[in-house]
């Protein structure tokens, strides 16, 4: 900032908008890069669940077949269906886009320095800009003139407002913690043991965890909750009409979807960036932390998505009602009162949290148990030759 | 209340099963066959890189088809057995063992030789009846299965060259000349012999 | 106020070209949002006129085309029609070549079931169950091309037998495959079969009453699945299922009402369990023998007519003959499943979602080249 007020003379407005580029930019390459790399790695995660490669043909292991889509997309031609809103229907993919996006402002891509803005309200930001999203596939879901791509835009409607209830009553609970609705200081608040994350912090928060991971992955149009784009019910949803660069757009917004899930995961719940204190303020380390669990949160979404069932609409609007927003608020009442308790006894807070990680930890051994035994089963010989 | 909670207990369970299976089923080694790469045809190379999933291409396949004609007797029967009369044989009378220089321990037999024997592999369903319906064993499936062609017509197979085609029919006319000698001959003879008799 | 908001049932097209109508099948649906009120199936988009092709072909020539009135199990298929000209011609099969005939036709029930609950998993969105079923499918395949050297259209059944020996080692192989087979089917359920999501779209949605399925003239495992015991195998046994030692599953209600989706599903799932004992059986007892009896090269059965049923994966298939003497049937008639579980959904896609739409057409494994013919 001041080399360029002071070597190239510029005002500090210019400073400023030349700065946001520049940030702007970055950000955006990495989204793109991440999105790109996510949809290569969940056909080949896909792949090797169901005993298949998935892609390995464009680069080594097949890594660049993401830029062969986006080349091939971007080729094709973009066709208008006659008797679409030619407007929206050309507007809506950036809109999603956008809505996906702006998101990324309060999320850091490392340590705290390295958010975009930190705003004092970037909880509240993070909750009301994913709505957007939902105007886009709405609004993509009418101009289409197609009625299949109307019943995904509305269903997507439904779900997604309704599942904007639990994840931010779910998000009551960390703010509790942290005091404030700063991502930063939600950062801040948690310490770099597994114990110390917001996840682990009492069987409450856990509890909201989950609630926000569930809801997350409804906000997302992930598997199990994909009904705006349920491939098998409404063909492909409300993107069934675009082609060519659009779709591309769409693509890129949904890919995008699963990286903003990791990271907010990772940032509000896991602990984030944080390092051990010696090793505090270490840039690269801390974007390596943040992005290496963020890469496991997605991990984890892409295999729910090829392991469950889809559900349906009444039973998504069930789970969003009958199950999570009570668990919300749960997590959140049961905190205000472990909160208070802690307040009188301090020592409790400890070992609660190692408590819960314990447990955790033994349900892990348990999940690793279960892997080894469905292994086992999936390697007799067949024999045939 | 109880459905409720039963409702929770057995999602969770079930998801977590669900999990750990697809994770299992991640380590396991993918059994699609790369295939122009690899080798299908022969069952030990797929046994390294499968570990004995797969089976070979078996010795029975049935590829496109194949038509031995130094054999071949141009009996007909399998045109008759096709169901959709995609095999198409025109045939004369020739010995012809002497016509296509196959050394046969028998003197050459009068017999009937293709002039034209066609295979229509675009209409061919691979039913098998042709050969099972074959008394020599003339006609058989191959374990070629790659036959993309640019054109229908090149999927046309033609297993009588126009050169054996000409052979047999020369020596075809040939032989109808020869016969028509020998009844001429004989027909002098009997004439003869009549006169004789006379 | 109300009388001014108007709602109109928007009127949706669901197919030809849909992914979960199994085929060109199409649905005309009116729905009020995501609640169908009005289901109209239209049938007809893959009639290649078979019963037709018949009359034009030889009676042995035929059996190449029923393969292609239903892929998933064509050697039912084969086997069906073959019977019935037996039956025209009385021809006796030898016994190696019934256990033969009972083996490939077990394999290519498992094979078809296979495809059928995979397929159900897919349209309820979970797809590794499908890949993985399909796999085991392939494994399968792998054994009926090793018997007769094709992996989908068989030809395999000839009249009076069949067409190839078993080759040598086989039945080991096959006793391998299953003892792999059992434990992968096994786990596959524990996948999506019992998974609570699963079962909470399948239970309860579109249940057929055994009155109604009867009414409906349901066959096969759809007609089991609403707890009516009837299998054509047992009832009417032909070959020689009545040696053999197995279980006809029933629906039960086990988890939502009876005769609902997840019971049609879960009889395919039991039926399987049946055909893997099936066939352990037949491996163990087929005897050494004959494999082809011995018929006229050109077949000509005596004049008259002729109805067989036979139990195939889609229920009970009949096939009509009429003979008049000569060399290709005068007139046959196909009767198949799908047909007439296709017929039941106008009455069963009242006041369901879109999505339960799709669980049923799955449950009832309707499979289009059957449906038209
Ligand atoms: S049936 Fe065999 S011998 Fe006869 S014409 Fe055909 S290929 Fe030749
Ligand atoms: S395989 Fe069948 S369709 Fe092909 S030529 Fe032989 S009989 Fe005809």
């Amino acid at each position: 900032m001041n080399l360029l007020t002071d070597t190239l003379g510029m005002t500090e407005f210019w400073a400023n908008v030349v700065i946001m580029l520049i940030v702007c930019t970055i950000v955006f390459a990495v989204f793109a890069l991440m999105s790109g790399i996510t949809s290569w790695a969940e056909r080949r995660i896909a792949g090797r669940m169901q005993s298949r490669y998935g892609c390995n043909r464009v680069g080594p292991q097949g890594i660049l077949q993401f830029v062969a889509d986006a080349v091939k997309l971007i080729l094709k031609e973009d066709l208008i269906p006659d008797g679409a809103d030619r407007f929206l229907y050309k507007i809506t993919p950036y809109l999603c886009l956008m809505g996906v996006l702006a998101t990324l402002v309060v999320l850091p891509l490392g340590s705290r320095a390295m958010m975009v803005a930190d705003l004092n309200v970037g909880v509240l930001y993070f909750i009301s800009i994913t709505s957007i999203v939902v105007i886009g596939i709405l609004m993509a879901g009418w101009s289409s003139n197609n009625k299949w791509s109307l019943l995904g835009g509305m269903r997507s409607a439904a779900q997604i407002v309704s599942y904007e209830i639990p994840v931010a009553m779910s998000l009551l609970t960390p703010i509790l913690i942290a005091g404030s609705l700063s991502v930063g200081d939600l950062l801040d608040s948690q310490g770099w043991l597994p114990w110390e994350w917001t996840a682990f912090q009492t069987p409450f928060s856990a509890l909201a965890f989950f609630v926000f991971f569930i809801g997350s992955l409804a906000e997302g149009n992930r598997t199990p909750f994909d009904l705006p784009e349920a491939e098998s019910e409404l063909v492909s949803g409300f993107n069934t009409e675009y082609s060519g660069f659009r779709f591309a757009v769409f693509f890129m917004a949904e890919y995008g979807n699963v990286f903003l899930i990791g990271l907010s995961t990772t940032a509000l719940f896991l602990g984030g960036p944080n390092l051990p204190g010696f090793l505090q303020g270490n840039p690269f380390l801390s974007v390596a932390v943040m992005m290496l669990k963020t890469i496991f949160i997605m991990f984890v979404v892409i295999w729910l998505r090829w392991t469950l069932p889809r559900f349906r609409i009444d039973q998504l609007m069930d789970l969003s009602w009958k199950y999570l927003l009570p668990c919300a608020l749960i997590a959140f009442f049961g905190q205000s009162v472990f909160m208070l308790v802690a307040h009188q006894i301090p020592a409790i807070t400890q070992i609660t949290s190692i408590v819960v990680f314990i447990v955790f930890l033994l349900i892990m051994i348990k999940f690793i148990g279960r892997i080894r035994t469905n292994y086992k089963e999936q390697s007799i010989p067949v024999g045939l030759n | 209340m109880n459905a409720y909670f039963n409702n929770i207990k057995n999602g969770i369970q079930t998801v977590f099963e669900g999990m750990s299976i697809s994770l299992a089923s991640f380590f396991v080694h993918p059994i699609t066959i790369q295939y122009p790469e690899d080798d299908i045809s022969s069952a030990e190379k797929l046994k390294e890189t499968y570990k004995g999933q797969l089976g070979p291409m078996p010795e029975n396949y049935r590829g496109i088809l194949d038509v031995d004609l130094s054999i071949c007797t141009a009996c007909q029967l399998c045109v008759k057995a096709c169901p959709i009369d995609c095999i198409v044989i025109d045939a004369v009378k020739c010995d012809k063992s002497k016509v296509q220089g196959t050394k046969s321990e028998k003197p050459a037999v009068k017999t009937r030789t293709c002039t034209r024997f066609d295979i229509h592999m675009g209409k061919c369903m691979f039913c098998a009846l042709c050969t099972l319906a074959c008394p020599t064993g003339a006609i058989v499936h191959t374990k070629v299965f790659e036959m993309n062609k640019y054109q229908l017509q090149d999927l046309v197979l033609s297993f009588v060259s126009e050169e054996e085609k000409e052979k047999a029919i020369k020596r075809d006319s040939e032989l109808k000349v020869e016969a028509a000698a020998e009844k001429a001959a004989k027909a002098a003879k009997e004439a003869e012999k009549t006169e004789e008799e006379k | 106020m109300t009388s001014e908001l108007k709602t109109e049932h928007i009127t949706i097209n669901m197919g030809p070209q849909h992914p979960s109508t199994h085929g060109v099948i199409r649905f005309v649906i009116k729905t009020d949002g995501e609640i169908i009120h009005e289901c109209d199936p239209d049938v007809g988009y893959l009639h290649r006129g078979i019963e037709k092709i018949a009359e034009s072909v030889t009676w042995q020539g035929f059996v190449p085309f029923t393969d292609r009135v239903d892929y998933l199990a064509s050697m039912n298929a084969n086997w069906a029609y073959c019977m019935a000209v037996e039956e025209m011609l009385g021809t006796e099969v030898p016994e190696r070549a019934e256990y033969i005939r009972v083996i490939a036709g077990e394999l290519n029930r498992i094979s078809s079931h296979l495809v059928a609950i995979g397929a159900a998993d897919m349209d309820m969105g979970a797809i590794t169950p499908f890949v993985q079923l399909l796999r085991e499918r392939e494994y399968i395949n792998d054994l009926l091309e090793m018997i007769c050297g094709a992996r989908l259209t068989y030809n395999y059944y000839s009249i009076g037998g069949v067409n190839y020996d078993l080759p040598e080692g086989f039945s080991i192989k096959v006793m391998g495959f299953l003892d792999h087979f059992e434990v992968a089917v096994e786990q596959m359920h524990r996948l999506v079969t019992y998974n609570q999501i699963f079962i909470n779209r399948f239970a309860n949605v579109a249940a057929v009453s055994p009155e109604m399925a009867m009414d409906y003239n349901f066959v096969g495992p759809n007609l089991r699945g609403s707890g009516v015991k009837y299998d054509v195998r047992r009832n009417k046994p032909y070959s020689i299922y009545d040696k053999l030692d197995f279980e006809i599953p029933i629906g039960t209600a086990s988890v939502g009402t009876l005769g609902d989706c997840y019971d049609r599903y879960f009889v395919r799932v039991e039926e399987i369990r049946e055909s893997v004992k099936i066939l352990r059986q037949c491996l163990q007892q087929i005897p050494e023998g004959e494999i082809q009896a011995k018929v006229k090269n050109a077949i000509k059965p005596p004049v008259g007519h002729k109805y067989i049923r036979t139990e195939t994966p889609r229920g009970d298939t009949g096939y009509f003959i009429y003979s008049d003497g000569k060399t290709s049937p005068s007139r046959l008639k196909i009767r198949t499943g799908s047909f007439t579980g296709m017929s039941i959904i106008p009455e069963l896609a009242r006041n369901i979602f879109i999505a339960d739409l799709v669980a049923v057409i799955g449950s009832l494994d309707i499979v289009a080249p059957e449906l038209d013919r």
